[in-house]
């Protein structure tokens, strides 16, 4: 016996080996409840352990290049941020200014909103407080998109908290390690988010494909979805909150797998080839954050009274286009209505035109007849009068039929 | 190509390679790191697998079967540590291919650069062959992949072997 073990002692390890690790594996999937075979969503505890030992073992490295990597950048970085930075500055205070007034008047409608979901028993769930956070490192493998965050279970991150871009989702907190997270892309297989279509109110769920682009399944083939089409979380996932951006609907392709659905193959808002920083939702409430509450006192303050000026003059506009039909051009963008031009009409003048034009004729050259090639012109086709504005070259109102 | 090229039958073709411990320890450590953290400057396109590489040279100058079965296993269990994946896919695919290397690297000569290149090749192959038919047969997961991007993977790995092996050749502790 102690011989067949000599002499097979390479076989026998590889056999023990790969035999360890098929049970194993076996203790890692299940049959979920419409058959197909899905990985465990709660890792075990030595399967925990040994991704602990992993994480342990490349993290630091992974924010060793990272750190390094950023202070050489931002030595550079600073400098030529530094070049614009009075511009950028002048460009940021408009647009908070312009902000500031939209915020105003979107505010009642917002307070109108919570009003109306507190009648239908409803708490819509603003997002309360984020957590920024730094990308270190990936799996490494094309079939598993998954990254690595510098922020742990010591810093609050738990599993299931959503990852957001100012642009849109990035996807959810899959793990955490003390003072590293593993978060699931959305456009890996095995992720999962609850998506709505801004214009159709189309209901799907999104997640990955092959070739690393989320698409939206489970969509009938009824359903008039066109590209361009905006993507925005529907909120019924218990991870992301309701309406951040997703991305837009690039293409839609017939399911392959059952004929009466469709699939939306959906381009992210947010760059998930080159994330740096990201934010983690840490906390969702039903209000709205104090930082956003005080941001929303001082526009009101600030630019409430210039908002609901405009906001009424907007109103009164719309109230007088829909009385008065005539007015309204529906080939022109609401903003360039005639109804909404400002601008004083110009008077057509109506000069009387002469017979027999000559040199004491409103508008004629005085030197013209020196010129006999310039004095023929001149007979042809008389000169417009100084005085005589230049009639109105839009179109006029057409009467809606 | 001569047969006496292939087969190892001279004392230089059937020496084992030896190294410092800390090479034994940081190499495959910096292949998993740099693997984790490549992705990160270069996007979707990772057409490469470093710790396979290293299991690889490692198995292929070690001659050991039992040493390059573990060390691709223990690379690809930490690989597969990394991923939200079942722990032990590519550990499995990682423990054939370094059995393999150690065993084919007895009976070949693995100093000639053209049958390292095409080793590696042929067994960053069998690699995906078995990731595949253990994600898709064994486990019966849904898992959509290419060929293309396969055969890109093994090409890539080839080039990096055509880099790295001499380099840490280098490194082998001298008689």
């Amino acid at each position: 016996m102690e011989t067949f073990f000599v002499r097979y002692r390479n076989l026998v390890v590889l056999l023990a080996l790969l035999v360890a690790q098929i049970i194993g594996l076996a203790m890692q999937v299940h049959r979920t409840e419409s058959g197909r075979m899905s990985f465990d969503r709660r890792d075990g505890g030595g399967v925990r352990l040994i991704r602990l030992w992993a994480n342990a073992l490349v993290s630091p490295p992974e924010r060793l290049i990272h750190s390094t990597g950023q202070g050489v950048g931002s030595l550079w970085q600073n400098y030529l941020d530094l070049r614009h930075v009075r511009q950028q500055n002048q460009d940021l205070e408009k647009t908070v200014d312009r902000l500031r007034l939209e915020q105003a008047a979107l505010l009642e409608d917002a307070r109108q909103g919570q009003r109306l979901q507190g009648l239908v028993s409803f708490q819509e769930k603003y997002i309360y407080k984020t957590l920024p956070a730094q990308v270190i490192g990936a799996s490494g493998s094309m079939q598993s998109r998954v990254f690595y965050l510098d922020k742990g279970a010591d810093e609050g991150l738990r599993r299931d908290m959503a990852v957001i871009t100012p642009d849109g989702i990035v996807g959810k907190v899959r793990e955490v390690f003390p003072h590293s997270a593993q978060v699931l892309l959305i456009n890996d297989q095995t992720s999962g988010a609850g998506v709505i279509l801004e214009t159709t109110r189309t209901r799907g769920i999104l997640r990955g494909n092959a070739t690393g682009q989320p698409q939206i399944v489970g969509i009938m083939a009824d359903n008039r979805i066109k590209p361009g089409e905006k993507v925005l979380t529907a909120g019924g996932d218990e991870v992301f909150p309701r309406g951040l951006p997703v991305g837009v609907v690039e293409k839609v392709v017939p399911d392959p797998e059952r004929d009466s659905f469709i699939q939306a193959i959906v381009k992210p808002a947010a760059h998930l080839d080159q994330l740096d920083e990201v934010l983690v939702i840490t906390s969702t409430e039903a209000r709205f954050p104090p930082d956003q509450q005080q941001d929303m006192a001082t526009s009101e303050t600030l630019k409430g009274a210039e908002a609901e000026t405009e906001n009424t003059q907007k109103k009164a506009s719309e109230i007088m286009a829909e009385r008065l039909p005539g007015l309204m051009d529906p080939n022109l963008p609401a903003d360039q209505q005639p109804l909404n031009d400002s601008t004083p009409p110009t008077p057509v003048a109506h000069t009387p035109q002469p017979l027999h034009p000559d040199r004491f004729t409103p508008g004629a050259v005085p030197g013209a007849e020196a010129d006999p090639q310039a004095g023929a012109a001149g007979q042809s086709k008389p000169a417009a009068p100084a005085t005589s504005a230049k009639p109105r070259t839009d179109a006029p109102p057409r009467r809606n039929p | 190509m001569s047969i006496s090229v292939l087969t190892a039958n001279t004392r230089r073709a059937v020496e084992v390679h030896r190294y410092p411990v800390l090479v034994y320890a940081l190499v495959p450590l910096v292949a998993l790191v740099l693997q984790a953290w490549l992705p990160r400057v270069l996007g979707n396109h990772v057409w490469f697998d470093l710790p396979l590489v290293v299991t690889v040279y490692f198995a292929l100058g070690r001659r050991s079967p039992i040493e390059g079965t573990l060390m691709g296993g223990a690379l690809g269990i930490f690989e597969d540590a990394l991923t939200q994946h079942a722990i032990g896919i590519n550990g499995i695919a990682k423990t054939v291919v370094g059995f393999l290397a150690a065993s084919v690297g007895v009976r070949i000569d693995v100093e000639n650069h053209t049958i390292r290149l095409l080793l590696t090749f042929l067994l960053s192959l069998l690699s995906s062959a078995i990731f595949v038919f253990i994600y898709r047969i064994l486990l019966g997961l849904a898992l959509d992949w290419s060929w293309i991007g396969e055969l890109l993977r093994a090409l890539g790995n080839s080039i990096i072997a055509l880099l790295l092996f001499p380099l840490l050749d280098r490194l082998k502790v001298k008689d």
